[in-house]
């Protein structure tokens, strides 16, 4: 119920529970969310993908709602009359059972009928509790209800019924945890990062970490991301159980769903591919670039995740090249000039680029360590812009480290 | 239907073309920064919303200076730009200095062709992205379809580079180029596909270079400066 509970959040925020019912206060988000057939339609849609069976119906007071949902009407009201209608049709069960005993015998069957008696008299009949009841159902007498209280922190088990080792499957079960995490986050008007999903086998457990490129609190992001992970893993042993554990969630301003839904349309769209790429091809993979002050070329960029914070960037003047080599390239010096598929023209040249002290001698094979070059713009045979340079310790030598593409 | 409202009104919509002169688009291409070429170019500029195919082989032609004013139009406009399997490592300061902002450029650097492909059509069919440049060393018509049918209808700028060899190959882009070294450090660029009559010439752009052309016979003036100490050099022995 919890669960469930958690997802309702998704609509309103006002959200409470009975036992065997679930309650949402939509009376004044009706507007927000586009009326009642809407909210019926997207409750259903929700619950069904997250495959629970539930009796839904709507009305002026939580009693009457709830009643008619048990019954099984589905009856949508808005309004008083229509509600008595639907009421008074309702049969006598869903009263406590001590007053079924009593008014069966007085040959009542629906509420109307039951209505019918004087009111004294049913009172000492059917006890005060249902007289009660039935006035908090017409709304006659107010009927609070103790909100639901959501979670500080978002945590949610999900027993799986029979252990699964597919990725289809858990994708299935996790939905509901994640349409929990959904409307969880929707009732704070916050966003996640990131959240972690353990698998729990029998013995050991599985974590998995899935990142967002920025605050989100859709339920399909959480779920693409999912499914990349889950396609791309495989599972070490069978699924016993899911925990959903949500990162630091925070605050997300002017995220006002109908009114700006325009403005941040597109920003969601890049973050939802930037997670669908990353997720399935790894940080590795997909990165974007900060520039790190330093004059050795290869050292002058470096890589960052996209979910890290981007650094402004000032331009610089000098001509560098757009792509540089993993390795500079050794190149052959024929006739006192460099020579890759013929002669390299020099172009213009040499710019000295000495630095790096500082870096190497201890750390091994990835630190650049100490350069002295002499930077050259060449011009090879077949027309290509190359920049090379020659090194000025020992041994020496040509090199090509990149190309002016 | 109406017979009256036929030709003239259909043969005025943006998505119908002849073949003798250059289609329109109804999605406003944008600026090659080059006039010559944009003067070529259906709508004036590279088309969004299609594949724009560049086959070139060598690298350092300046097949991406080709593309840098388009791009950082894009980038001006706040839009996001992803490359996909480049060919070499970026190296971000150049980047930069040619107006391209790191923060909302994204590099996807597969290790198999597949994966390019797809994060390729992914970046296409969001269709949020402004502009989308991808590297393939081979690709086949299906491929190619693939990535027109993403891409199609979006305000997206697509770019797909391949090796020359695939010119021959029939090709689901609307827009082929074929790049070669012109002469005094210009870009050749064939238009041997376009929406429009065949161009048949070969438009030769001054692209951005890092130094002056010098004539390869001049080259003796740019000649190894005076050597440095290099132990193995005969001549920096001399001159030591």
């Amino acid at each position: 119920m919890n669960t469930l509970a958690c997802w309702a959040g998704s609509f309103t925020p006002r959200v409470s529970l009975t036992p065997d019912t679930l309650l949402l206060e939509i009376g004044s988000c009706l507007r927000l969310l586009g009326g009642l057939e809407k909210i019926v339609a997207g409750a259903r849609a929700g619950i069904q993908a997250q495959n629970f069976t539930v009796q839904l119906a709507a009305a002026p007071t939580p009693m009457a709602a709830q009643w008619l949902a048990q019954a099984g009407t589905g009856a949508l009201s808005l309004d008083a009359s229509t509600l008595r209608r639907h009421l008074e049709a309702l049969p006598i069960a869903v009263l406590p059972s001590k007053a079924v005993a009593s008014l069966t015998r007085f040959g009542a069957i629906t509420l109307a009928d039951a209505r019918k008696l004087p009111a004294a008299a049913l009172a000492r009949r059917i006890g005060v509790d249902s007289l009660q009841f039935m006035a908090r159902a017409f709304g006659e007498t107010p009927d609070p209800r103790a909100d639901f209280a959501f979670p500080d922190q978002f945590a949610l088990s999900l027993q799986l019924p029979a252990s699964v080792e597919t990725a289809a499957g858990l994708l299935f079960a996790a939905r509901r945890l994640t349409s929990a995490l959904a409307g969880w986050l929707a009732a704070r008007q916050a966003g996640v990062r990131e959240i972690t999903l353990r698998l729990l086998h029998s013995q050991e457990e599985t974590q998995l970490v899935l990142q967002f490129a920025d605050l989100t609190a859709d339920n399909e992001r959480f779920e693409c991301v999912l499914r990349e992970r889950l396609e791309r893993m495989s599972l070490r042993a069978p699924v016993e159980s899911l925990r959903l554990e949500a990162g630091k969630a925070a605050f997300r301003p002017d995220r006002n769903r109908l009114l700006f839904d325009d403005a941040h349309a597109g920003q969601d769209a890049i973050g939802a591919l930037l997670e669908r790429l990353t997720a399935r091809l790894g940080n590795e993979q997909v990165y974007r670039l900060t520039l790190h002050d330093d004059h050795r070329p290869e050292c002058a960029t470096q890589r960052a995740t996209l979910f890290e914070k981007a650094p402004r960037n000032e331009p610089k003047t000098w001509p560098r090249p757009l792509w540089l080599l993993d390795r500079p390239e050794s190149l052959a010096e024929v006739d006192g000039r460099p020579y890759r598929h013929g002669h390299l023209v020099l172009l213009a040249g040499p710019e000295r680029i000495e630095s790096g002290w500082w870096d190497g001698g201890e750390s091994g094979d990835n630190a650049t360590g100490d350069v002295r070059r002499d930077y050259f713009i060449a011009l090879s045979s077949n027309s290509c812009w190359l920049w090379i340079y020659r090194e000025c310790r020992a041994p020496g030598g040509w090199f090509l480290q990149g190309f002016f593409s | 239907m109406d017979a009256t409202a036929s030709l003239g009104e259909i043969l005025a919509r943006p998505d119908v073309w002849r073949g003798d002169r250059l289609a329109s688009s109804a999605i406003p291409a944008v600026s090659s920064g080059f006039a010559q070429l944009d003067d070529e170019l259906p709508g004036g500029g590279w088309p969004r919303g299609t594949l724009t195919e560049i086959l070139s082989d060598s690298v350092g032609l300046g097949e991406c200076s080709l593309l840098m004013p388009a791009l950082s139009q894009m980038s001006e406009e706040g839009t996001w730009s992803i490359l996909v399997a480049p060919p070499h490592l970026l190296h971000g300061p150049a980047w930069v200095s040619r107006g391209i902002d790191l923060a909302r450029l994204a590099v996807v650097s597969p290790k198999r062709q597949r994966d390019a492909l797809w994060a390729a059509e992914q970046a296409l069919a969001s269709g949020a992205l402004g502009t989308v440049v991808c590297w393939t060393t081979h690709t086949d018509a299906r491929q190619v379809r693939r990535l027109q049918v993403a891409v199609a209808g979006s305000n997206t700028l697509a770019f797909l580079f391949r090796p020359v060899r695939e010119n021959a190959e029939s090709s689901a882009a609307t827009l082929r180029l074929l790049l070669s070294a012109g002469s005094n450090g210009t870009l050749g660029v064939n238009l041997f596909k376009r929406r429009g009559p065949p161009c048949t010439r070969t438009l030769y752009l001054d692209v951005s270079r890092p130094a002056k052309w010098r004539e390869k016979h001049e080259s003796t003036v740019a000649r190894t400066p005076p050597a440095l100490p290099a132990a193995r050099s005969p001549r920096a022995i001399v001159l030591a």
